[in-house]
């Protein structure tokens, strides 16, 4: 089995082992709940945005929930040691955060179809959450470096959110209307990421998709340069312990 | 094997270099021991030459080839066992060792290694519920699952009750017997007395001294004969250096007319001379 296969494996069976798997059924039932809450029927405005907090926080939490596992436990220091190249070891982590979010977009998209009405394309909303999970996850690893602690990740992450989101959703839902701020929003990542699952629901003009994709797709690359390149240094740190 | 020459390492957030020139060689199938107190470097040394710290001052040549060069596949033919336990606590014994030694082209026969070590009962178990000593057998085991030709070993025995401290060091004998490689770093001297074919002592961040313990003992050593016999009420000792007792009218004076209680051959230890060249007391 090449060793990418091995550290995928190894990966997912941690995944159910440390209950992060479990925990991100919990999440998924969460939503459902709110689904189930929604008093409207049509809930395809919603969905996306349901969608978007999942895969942008679940892929920054589950890359960095496994790293501060293997940083605690020493285990970080055995992989380091090993004959495994550091592109495998952060996309095995990549693929299975990415499968994840795709797991409960699945789960979820079901459960609408059989109790609510939706109306979006499936097919384009999953090649968001790839593109928008896959982005989150080299955040993750970015704020993983940076981060002293699991509750210090928690707290940038909570910063990320809160700089990016904020404004993205404020602005989605149409709290803040000024040309200017609406303009300003696209800056940001997570405006992308929105505006890519929202075009399922057919309602973004084609430029501002083309747009989002040329960000996320662009920047997923480049944020994967910068965290292969980043590994060294933090792989120094961690392993020099 | 290795050829270490003016190697210098600081860490980052120190002001103060941990290493401080260091120059050795280890030679193909000895057992080379790193010896000195506590804090001396001993670790960073070892982590150095895992290529865990990489920017380091001075050169490291790995079979006549610069280590700078070397990739991931360096990994492929060295074992390393870390002083503290490096596994993945939710999985058990087993599912540790298969994850790692899957990685590797040569794979060991880890249930024979486990059963000597005495874990293969408990392979099934979640290593959480691992003693330390356990984990740190677990980790001997980690080191050789891919049948290293070179070894690091990190104060191996530390954590270990006697009876397993014994079975460790003959794996670590039977590995050099079959041709392997060790570097061995600990601060127990008779670790180094019984296992190691050459030592270097380190003090400040440098190699003080690099020699065979035997020959080590004969340098530094001064045996001795210790006297214990009566004076009056009392009991009086008097030491005697062996090598000038037959001619020592002193001694001949002190047998012939005293009441000896007993009489010891005393010969200096590594320990004697751990003191003596690091000018620090191990804890052995
Ligand atoms: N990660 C680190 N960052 C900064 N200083 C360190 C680090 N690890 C070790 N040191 C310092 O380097 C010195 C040598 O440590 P170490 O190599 O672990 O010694 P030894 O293994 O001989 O006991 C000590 O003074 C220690 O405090
Ligand atoms: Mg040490």
């Amino acid at each position: 089995m090449p060793n990418f296969l091995v550290l995928l494996v190894g990966e997912l069976k941690r995944m159910v082992e440390y209950k992060i798997a479990a925990a991100s059924v919990v999440v998924a039932l969460i939503w459902i709940g709110i689904l189930y809450l929604t008093e409207i029927p049509d809930i395809t405005f919603i969905f996306p945005l349901l969608i978007f907090v999942d895969a942008t926080s679940m892929a920054i939490l589950m890359v960095g929930v496994t790293i501060f596992f293997e940083k605690q436990e020493g285990s970080l220091r055995a992989i380091l040691v090993s004959p495994i190249s550091k592109t495998d070891y952060l996309l095995s982590k990549v693929v299975v955060t990415v499968t994840s979010s795709v797991l409960t977009l699945i789960v979820l998209y079901i459960y609408a179809l059989l109790f609510k009405d939706i109306n979006l394309s499936l097919i384009g909303l999953l090649s968001a959450v790839i593109l928008v999970a896959f982005f989150h996850a080299q955040i993750g690893f970015i704020l993983s470096y940076y981060s002293r602690d699991f509750t210090s990740l928690l707290v940038n992450m909570m910063k990320y959110l809160f700089i990016f989101f904020m404004p993205t959703l404020l602005v989605y839902t149409g709290i803040i209307n000024h040309e200017l701020f609406d303009k300003a929003v696209y800056l940001a990542p997570t405006t992308a990421a929105m505006t890519l699952l929202n075009a399922s629901t057919g309602n973004v003009e084609s430029g501002d998709l083309i747009y989002a994709l040329a960000y996320l797709g662009i920047g997923s690359v480049i944020l994967f340069v910068f965290v292969l390149r980043l590994f060294d240094s933090f792989a120094a740190r961690e392993g020099g312990v | 094997m290795f050829e270490v020459r003016n190697l210098s390492y600081k860490y980052p957030r120190n002001r103060e270099m941990t290493i401080r020139g260091m120059n050795f060689d280890i030679r193909q199938g000895e057992i080379f021991g790193l010896l000195g107190p506590s804090g001396v470097g001993k670790s960073t040394t070892q982590k150095i030459m895992v290529k865990l710290l990489t920017d380091f001052e001075g050169s490291i040549y790995y079979r006549n080839r610069d280590l700078k060069i070397y990739d991931k596949d360096y990994y492929q033919e060295v074992g390393v066992g870390f002083e503290v336990p490096v596994h993945f606590s939710k999985l058990t014994a087993e599912e540790n060792i298969n994850f790692f030694k899957k990685l590797y082209k040569n794979q060991a026969d880890t249930d024979t290694l486990m059963k000597r070590l005495g874990i293969f009962e408990d392979r099934k178990k979640k290593v959480s519920e691992f003693s330390k000593g356990m984990k740190i057998r677990l980790n001997f085991v980690r080191a050789m699952l891919n049948n290293p030709v070179m070894l690091f070993l990190d104060e191996p025995t530390i954590g270990l009750d006697p009876a397993n401290a014994r079975i460790l060091k003959n794996l670590i004998k039977e590995y050099r017997e079959g041709g392997g490689t060790v570097l061995l770093s600990t601060h127990l001297m008779n670790d180094v007395d019984e296992l190691c074919d050459r030592v270097a002592f380190m003090a400040n961040g440098k190699i003080v001294e690099t020699d065979t313990p035997q020959s080590l003992k004969r340098k530094y050593g001064e045996s001795s004969v210790e006297i214990t016999y009566v004076k009056g009420d009392n009991l009086q000792k008097k030491s005697f250096e062996m090598e000038t007792l037959s001619k020592n009218n002193e001694f001949f004076e002190l047998v012939r007319n005293e009441k000896i209680v007993s009489m010891h051959s005393k010969e200096t230890t590594l320990d004697d001379i751990f003191i003596k060249v690091t000018g620090v007391e191990s804890y052995a």
